[in-house]
């Protein structure tokens, strides 16, 4: 079957007019980041916080002076323990956040009513 | 004005970072780290890569830590390493057992 009121040539327009659109653009400048300390997670659960020194479209990132979080083995929470790594490169494709270190700080757990049950 | 001034750090900042795949190209003939997504990490020599930074290793040892905390260690000769699960990259890394742990 046909698809209803639709040519082939305006198919070809349609294509034509898509390859037209602005490309992608990042809605988060990581720009304003380099030269700052910043955390990324990672799909996965890893957690690490660098300086940033590059990235690119893909969202690789270049981090300096890294160091990546460890977690617990049996519950795999974040601890406070570290390990160096140093200068790295994150894949982009593992990335899931990336955010300032300055801007953050721990509060209490604003659910202690849902947990004390 | 305040403008002026952050557009010119702004175009520094740019001018002077370190593109992830320029450092990833530097780092060919010379150990690699890689840390997975998962429990797994590799050390090896990068012979090269693609535009998926999938990678060709040699001398390579395979870490992988268990649930119960334990590590195995495999060494293997030539491989092809697929990019997906690669999380990060260390150049000149030597691996977990040498890394520097800090327990705050």
């Amino acid at each position: 079957h046909r698809a209803p009121n639709m040519s082939h040539q305006d198919k070809n327009n349609r294509g034509q007019q898509d390859k037209e659109k602005p490309k992608k653009e990042n809605i988060l400048d990581l720009n304003q980041y380099i030269g700052k300390r910043v955390y990324a997670k990672f799909n996965g659960g890893r957690e690490v916080v660098g300086v940033l020194r590059g990235y690119d479209t893909l969202v690789n990132l270049v981090l300096d002076e890294c160091l990546e979080y460890l977690r617990d083995s049996t519950t795999f929470k974040v601890t406070n323990a570290t390990r160096k790594l140093g200068l790295v490169v994150c894949k982009g494709s593992a990335v899931m956040c990336v955010y300032p270190a300055d801007g953050t700080e721990e509060i209490d757990n604003p659910f202690m009513d849902a947990e004390g049950q | 004005t305040q403008c002026n001034m952050s557009t010119t750090t702004e175009l520094d900042a740019q001018l002077d970072q370190i593109l992830p795949l320029e450092l990833i190209d530097k780092c060919i003939g010379q150990r690699l780290w890689l840390i997975m997504k998962g429990d797994k990490e590799i050390v090896g020599t990068l012979l090269g890569f693609d535009d998926y930074v999938n990678m060709v290793l040699e001398d390579v040892t395979e870490f992988e830590t268990a649930a119960d905390g334990s590590l195995t260690q495999t060494k293997l000769d030539q491989i092809l390493l697929n990019g997906n699960n690669i999380c990060l990259l260390v150049p000149g890394g030597e691996g977990p057992l040498t890394v520097e742990t800090n327990v705050a």
